[in-house]
């Protein structure tokens, strides 16, 4: 029980963190939470098993056309919702724009796709049992991710532009970075980071539209929980979702493992407003 | 006042003309065409059900009109496509009543827009002829001229049950469904038809449909000491996984359930062939094949229509067609026999006993609206697809 506890929590786990992850990329260039992060994610498994089972692509380009695909669509998203909500509205209605363009996402791909979940690829035929690809993929997704990003902000000049505007967005722009494109930018690695998690998780969740909610929910839940804009929280935070949600599968099953998951979330926020491994801010007023 | 010639005039017009119309109405109501309302949905989530049954529906209109049509009289099939959405299929039964004036209305093919439909096209007063399986959907005080041409859910169920503890002996059973109103309803109305049969339900659950791991509650009811599952949910994704978790766990027990266990659609999911088999589920007598691979002649004969016809089978079920086939026929068969008023169809119906359907034999009293017999309802082998039926479960004698 405890080895499965593990290995599908570890692997769910991984899902709902980079699921975070995007939510957060998309947060730290814009301050706008996109609800189009688990969009990507079912994204992630519905062109996989586009490109790989239905085109009969190779692997890998099916998993580079799939990554293009997402930065595309985050690309999208900027453009049609959020960037005419930050230009005209003051007021938080993205949270608007950005759920109904990810609607328009799933129901297209209802209709386009399938309504019915379709089989994902397997990717190596390595591993079987707990060890399973299916596990151990996403976690490595996860894992490359944190250390591309780390990468990113630390070693580059674009990465140490996000977290310019991230930091301070009108200094950042009165020293002249291009604040727009890096916005877009941001949403491309977002699209990017979020279809890896559909492609890497595409074994467990299958290429499935209504997966999009679902992704959407449960890979809030880490961000809440690891404090927003903090990917390390996020990691650390979907992780522990998992395994928390796998063990209540076990322990209590059925309906109540959710409700189990939302206790604790509840329970954090109302201990902890501001995420477990986020600071409060100070507000001048 | 006093008479002229042009009252006269007038009052003679107007008698002329009132006698012509007054003497025109049968004439024309003799010669007019049998409108048929025919409300399948062709897109949307729930198509695979309507494009099957819009087949058969399509052919017996056309094999009735090219014979001549009802005494004399043409079927016109009017159709609306109601999109696999309640509200449209609302605004559709609205329009083929209210403005085509139809005669019958042919559908909804699925529960959630009939149960949407069904009043209104009870309170126009129009009859109404429905394949769902929802068990509101007939009540002959409610809505006495709703019929259904296909089994209830009860049936559905209650054929299951029979199967588990009649035929396989197995008394101690697992009952899991998902969480959405058909999964919850199920498990809900089949657990307590279960006990009445004297069978121990040693684990009952309802389970959200995405969650990508089963295994806990599989072992749940392996260590309940379950013989069997009996899965309800129309999701193939979490239908899968309960017959991939079972055999990746090496446990040799029977799932029995629903249709969607023997769908193309859970057989993709599935990450061995071989998972798919000890798993039964719910099909009809009438389009399953014995051991030899026999059909009951019936369906073999109209299998052969069907081949002459053309008629694509490789993407749709067999029973769906044949349930499609018999509906313009039975209408057909009710206007001839006794007319085509409200009334005239509803009271042939209500007498009707054993109408030979492909699907199955139809018996309709004034007191019963639901048709379909018992012992129709059967359990295939799902690894056995073959041109839209099933082999039948083991155990069945036919």
């Amino acid at each position: 029980m405890l080895a499965s506890i593990i290995s599908y929590g570890l692997a769910i786990g991984a899902i709902y963190a980079l699921i975070g992850i995007a939510y957060n990329v998309m947060f730290t260039a814009s301050r706008v939470f996109s609800f189009t992060s688990g969009a990507l994610g079912m994204l992630g498994g519905v062109f996989g098993a586009l490109f790989i089972s239905r085109l009969g692509l190779p692997v890998i380009v099916g998993f580079i056309l799939t990554l293009a695909a997402g930065a595309l669509v985050g690309v999208v998203t900027e453009i049609i919702a959020v960037r005419p909500v930050l230009k005209s509205i003051e007021q938080h209605l993205y949270v608007l724009s950005t759920l109904a363009f990810a609607l328009m996402i799933q129901q297209f791909t209802a209709i386009e796709w399938s309504t019915e979940p379709q089989p994902f690829p397997r990717l190596f035929n390595i591993g079987t049992g707990l060890l399973d690809q299916q596990f151990w993929v996403p976690v490595l997704a996860c894992a490359a991710t944190i250390v591309g990003l780390e990468l990113l902000y630390r070693r580059t000049l674009v990465g140490r532009a996000f977290l310019a505007i991230a930091e301070d967005n009108y200094a950042a722009r009165a020293l002249g970075l291009p604040e727009r494109r890096l916005r877009m930018a941001s949403f491309a690695l977002a699209g990017v980071i979020g279809s890896l998690a559909g492609f890497a998780g595409g074994e467990v969740l299958l290429a499935f539209f209504a997966n999009e909610p679902m992704l959407n929910f449960y890979g809030f839940v880490p961000v809440a929980l690891g404090g927003m804009g903090n990917n390390r929280g996020a990691v650390v935070g979907g992780f522990a979702l998992g395994l928390f949600q796998q063990a209540a599968n076990f322990l209590v099953g059925g309906i109540f493992a959710s409700v189990a998951v939302f206790v604790v979330f509840i329970i954090v926020l109302l201990v902890r407003p501001e995420g477990l491994g986020g600071a409060a801010t100070a507000r001048r007023v | 006042m006093p008479i002229t010639r042009r009252h006269v005039l007038a009052g003679t017009a107007a008698g002329a003309a009132s006698l012509a119309t007054g003497l025109a109405r049968p004439a024309i109501a003799a010669s007019e065409p049998i409108r048929i309302g025919f409300l399948p949905a062709l897109t949307g989530p729930s198509s695979s059900t309507g494009v099957g049954i819009n087949r058969g529906t399509v052919l017996a209109v056309k094999e009735i009109n090219a014979a001549g049509g009802v005494n004399g009289r043409q079927i016109e099939l009017i159709v609306r496509d109601t999109q696999s959405d309640p509200t449209k299929a609302v605004n559709a039964a609205a329009e083929l009543t209210r403005r085509d004036h139809v005669h019958v209305v042919w559908g909804p093919l699925n529960s959630g827009e009939a149960l949407a439909a069904t009043p209104l096209i009870a309170r126009i007063g129009v009859p109404m002829l429905d394949p769902c399986w929802v068990d509101s959907l007939t009540d002959v005080k409610k809505y006495p001229l709703a019929f259904r041409n296909a089994p209830t859910n009860q049936q559905i169920g209650g054929a299951a049950n029979h199967y588990v503890v009649d035929v396989l002996k197995l008394n101690k059973v697992a009952v899991i469904g998902d969480t959405t109103g058909y999964g919850t309803a199920s498990v809900e109305a089949y657990v307590p038809m279960l006990k009445a049969k004297g069978a121990a339900v040693v684990y009952q659950g309802d389970v959200d449909a995405s969650n990508p791991d089963l295994k806990p509650e599989l072992l749940r009811m392996r260590n309940a000491g379950a013989q069997v599952i009996m899965p309800w949910s129309v999701n193939a994704g979490f239908l899968s996984r309960i017959i991939n978790t079972r055999s990746e766990m090496g446990w040799d027990v029977p799932i029995v359930g629903q249709t969607t266990l023997g769908s193309g659609q859970t057989k993709a999911l599935l990450a061995k062939p071989e998972y798919w088999d000890k798993v039964y589920q719910n099909n009809f007598r009438s389009s399953s094949f014995d051991s030899a691979g026999k059909l009951p002649p019936r369906t073999a004969a109209f299998l052969d229509r069907l081949r002459a016809n053309k008629i694509e089978m490789g993407d749709t079920l067999l029973w769906w067609i044949a349930i499609g086939y018999d509906a313009p026929r039975i209408i057909a068969d009710a206007v001839k026999n006794a007319g085509s008023t409200p009334e005239q169809i509803a009271g042939y119906w209500n007498t009707l006993k054993a109408w030979p359907g492909v699907y199955g034999d139809i018996t309709w009293t004034p007191q019963q609206h639901n048709g379909f017999p018992d012992n129709e309802v059967v359990m295939c082998e799902a690894n056995s697809l073959r041109d839209g039926t099933f082999r039948l479960a083991p155990g069945y004698n036919a």
